[in-house]
């Protein structure tokens, strides 16, 4: 920022010292003869100008006729200019009794003003003389800076040449800040309307920060804009007022935008500040109307001089923090005001305590440096968001990784452990499986041996049995869990030289039957034991020729049945120790054992629900 | 007369084979031994010729499917049979594979195992309805990877020339047998209801063996090319 007003006064300075050399090179006209008619009054006298009405008649309306007299020792014979930089407010330009010009309605007060931007006007080659004279006719308004300024008079490249520069810096100039502060006031006032702080305390709000540089920027736009509107759409003294208001309006908004850069937005103090600046702004409305109404300069000028001591002391407070810890946003702001403030002041001697005629205020270009504070307030703002977000994103996958690899940690602790919960299961049943089976047979086969009593064939069976179940519990390790058919099929491969030996004609009934899901590997082993169990008693002791084994899916559950036409057994009878047993395993299961036992038929019945 | 090859390291279990083999008039015993290189080496003389090896599968310098693989590499006509214990499904396939074409339980009764043997000379492999529907189980695993199996098949050709010879794994008819043996019918019965001669059953079974066989040979000839263990074509 305060590279570019390094860059801007020196042009400045050098446009005064272009105009200086200008005026050296062609006549400027500064001695003129006037008569000023107020309220039907007229005075006639001699005098220097620039003329600025308000400060010769203050708070007075009137008209003022202005002779300017010039000799040319030669008549010229190109075309020659006529440069004012300032008249007004309507006017009627005369040279040598020739009409050169006529702006506005002399006879119509407080109308069209004609008196914002310079005037340049051709003369023909041939109404020069060697005598001349020039006559300017002005309306002048209360308080509208109406008046003359000196007159530029030369050949037409050079006058026009100065006429052009004055021009793009009073017209051209205030065009473009006013389009720059409209579009920088109607993007902050959108950032205003869409962002809303999510992290703000309380409840989400927008920023007050781009609502305030967007109005500033508004209402700026408004008042520089006024020097392009030479028919406005409210009579004078009222638009006069306007301007003055939205001046004010820009200045308030502008401090109220400071306080929220400086972060002071929730001080104590700032409610107070606030608070003053609201009653500026109603002071601002009274006294601009008393002073253009009434005619009242004075009032203008202490109001704004209130504005200005405001300013003053805000923005030393605000300068004084920037040079001291402070954000860099805080500290860009701080260039821009302090070249404003410096502007305004000299804008406030020249128009107000010292007045010239024709001169422009320089802060209408300077604050165009607040809305470039703002565009880069805005842009850092993104800029750390956006940082923000990456961090986020990053800190989240991140962590993301981090609760993944813990996730999968835990998997494998669970699946440690659920592999060991199997094996110590596995381990369990096995263990069961020969205390049960092969263990209980070489205890009794011990036993038939110790007895003496047993016969060698006793002794081989309880041996044979022994290896059956033996091979039967490797088996069962195989065996699908729920697959029953397969259960059946391998007992019967396992039993087959038994069954071979023992003359039995088998009837196989059994099914394809789908896998029981409830059936786990234990509740295999105990239906193993059954059926085992069952087809040894019918191979042992019921003396059958036919045994027939069944296995069907009926509506109640999975059905299994083998039948002997054998000699049969009271059922009624104390549990023999193998049918004990086989009710336990068919309870431990969730099975239905039934036993029906009658000579040349036996039935037993196992249903799996 | 069959001649037959024992292979066990148990003394008296080798005596009782021993024994079982010699009281059938239909068998002659060659020799009995009890280390894989014991048999390795009688197996390498090429004086002898052998009809049959049965060999134990736990022996104390190796395992007895070395034993089978390098009979059947040796004597093509040779047909091993295992000595198992419990005849349980891992071992009888792993055997299987390795060239077996059928085994004996220990516990088998001494005329069962003179038995057993002719039977298999005469064209009868046992199988267990757990060992059945093992291989039916795996025929369908490699069914759904058919296109894995083709592309393997094709590459294994490019490699090494060898046509494997099985178009499919299983026959309609023979992939049937499998089923009913795994839902526990006997040759007897499945003869019965596919109204066949129990010899077409057995014929079946045995083709199957040979099938396994030759399906995991070339499954290793194929693992070992990818592996980089043989030369490329």
């Amino acid at each position: 920022m305060s590279a570019l007003a390094g860059r801007l006064l020196p042009v400045l300075f050098g446009w005064l010292a272009l105009v200086t050399l200008v005026q050296a090179q062609t006549l400027e006209l500064t001695q003129a003869r006037a008569s000023v008619m107020v309220n039907g009054a007229t005075t006639d006298r001699e005098l220097q100008l620039p003329y600025h009405w308000d400060r010769f008649n203050k708070g007075q309306r009137g008209e003022a006729v202005f002779d300017l007299h010039f000799d040319l020792t030669e008549v010229p014979a190109d075309p020659w200019g006529l440069y004012l930089p300032r008249l007004g407010n309507a006017y009627e330009i005369w040279l040598n009794g020739t009409l050169l010009q006529r702006q506005g309605d002399l006879l119509n007060y407080n109308g069209a003003d004609y008196a914002r931007v310079p005037r340049f006007i051709a003369i023909a080659p041939g109404l020069l003389r060697s005598s001349n004279l020039i006559r300017v006719h002005i309306r002048a308004d209360v308080g509208r800076r109406g008046g003359l300024s000196p007159l530029v008079v030369g050949p037409q490249e050079e006058v026009y040449a100065a006429y052009l520069r004055d021009y793009f810096w009073r017209g051209t100039g205030s065009l473009v800040v006013a389009a720059f502060s409209l579009v920088v006031g109607m993007m902050a006032l959108s950032l205003w309307a869409t962002q809303k702080d999510p992290l703000y305390p309380g409840q989400p709000r927008r920023d007050p920060l781009y609502l305030y540089a967007g109005l500033a920027e508004l209402f700026w736009t408004f008042a520089v804009s006024d020097a392009l509107i030479e028919n406005p759409p409210l009579p004078w003294p009222w638009w006069g007022a306007l301007q003055v208001v939205a001046l004010g309006a820009w200045g308030c908004n502008m401090a109220l935008f400071c306080v929220e850069v400086a972060g002071w937005n929730r001080h104590p103090a700032a409610r107070w500040f606030r608070r003053w600046l609201a009653a500026l702004m109603v002071g601002c409305v009274v006294l601009a109307l008393w002073a253009l109404g009434l005619g009242q300069p004075l009032a203008l000028t202490l109001w704004y001089a209130a504005l200005a001591v405001t300013i003053l002391i805000f923005g030393g407070l605000f300068l004084w923090r920037a040079a001291h810890q402070a954000s860099l946003a805080h500290r860009v702001v701080a260039v821009a005001l302090l070249i404003n403030v410096l502007a305004g002041l000299r804008d406030l001697y020249v128009f107000r305590i010292n007045p010239t005629y024709a001169e422009n205020t320089l802060i209408r270009y300077f604050a165009a440096l607040f809305g470039l504070t703002l565009g880069y307030i805005t842009i850092a703002r993104f800029r750390t968001v956006s940082a923000q977000a990456r961090d986020l994103l990053a800190t989240l996958g991140e962590r993301v990784t981090h609760k993944e690899s813990e996730l999968a940690e835990s998997y494998r602790k669970l699946e440690i452990l659920a592999r060991e919960q199997e094996r110590m299961a596995e381990r369990a049943r096995i263990l069961r499986d020969m205390h049960d089976g092969v263990g209980s047979h070489i205890s009794s086969a011990i036993r038939q041996l110790q007895s003496g009593r047993a016969s060698n064939e006793e002794v081989l069976l309880t041996l044979r049995d022994s290896l059956d179940q033996l091979k039967l519990s490797i088996d069962a390790i195989n065996l699908p869990p729920g697959d029953v058919t397969a259960l059946l099929a391998n007992l019967r491969y396992r039993l087959e030289p038994r069954f071979a030996a023992s003359d039995i004609e088998l009837q196989w009934g059994v099914e394809l039957l789908a896998p029981m899901q409830r059936l786990d590997a234990q509740a295999m082993r105990h239906l193993q034991f059954m059926v085992f169990e069952a087809l040894s008693n019918v191979l042992q002791h019921a003396h059958a020729s036919v045994l027939r084994i069944e296995a069907v899916m009926t509506t109640q559950g999975m059905q299994l049945r083998m039948v002997d036409n054998g000699c049969g057994f009271d059922v009624t009878a104390p549990l023999r120790k193998g049918l004990q047993s086989m009710r336990e395993r068919a309870q431990a299961i969730g099975a239905t054992l039934s036993l029906h036992s009658a000579p040349g038929r036996t039935v037993l019945k196992i249903l799996i629900h | 007369m069959w001649r037959v090859l024992i292979v066990e390291d148990d003394a008296p279990m080798r005596e009782f084979f021993a024994a079982s083999v010699l009281r059938s008039d239909q068998l002659s015993l060659l020799a009995s031994v009890g280390t894989v290189a014991e048999a390795r080496a009688w197996l390498d003389n090429p004086a002898h010729g052998v009809d049959v090896l049965l060999t134990d599968l736990g022996l104390p310098d190796g395992s007895g499917l070395e034993v089978i693989r390098h009979a059947r590499l040796r004597h093509p006509e040779c047909e091993p049979l295992v000595i198992s214990m419990f005849g349980d499904e891992n071992n009888v396939l792993a055997s299987i594979e390795a060239g077996a074409l059928g085994y004996i339980h220990k516990d088998a009764a001494p005329d069962d195992i003179a038995h057993t043997i002719l039977e298999m000379k005469s064209g009868a492999s046992p199988i267990s309805p757990m060992i059945a529907r093992r291989v039916l189980s795996k025929y369908h695993l490699l069914q759904s990877n058919q296109p894995l199996l083709l592309t393997k098949r094709a590459e294994a050709a490019i490699h090494n020339g060898a046509s494997l010879g099985d178009k499919n794994l299983l026959s309609g008819r023979e992939q049937e047998v499998l089923e009913l043996i795994s839902r526990g019918f006997s040759y007897a019965e499945i003869a019965r209801l596919k109204t066949v001669s129990v010899h077409t059953v057995q014929t079946h079974i045995k083709n199957l063996y040979s099938k396994l066989a030759v399906h995991s040979r070339s499954e290793a000839v194929f693992e070992a090319t990818r592996m980089g263990l043989l030369p490329k074509g």
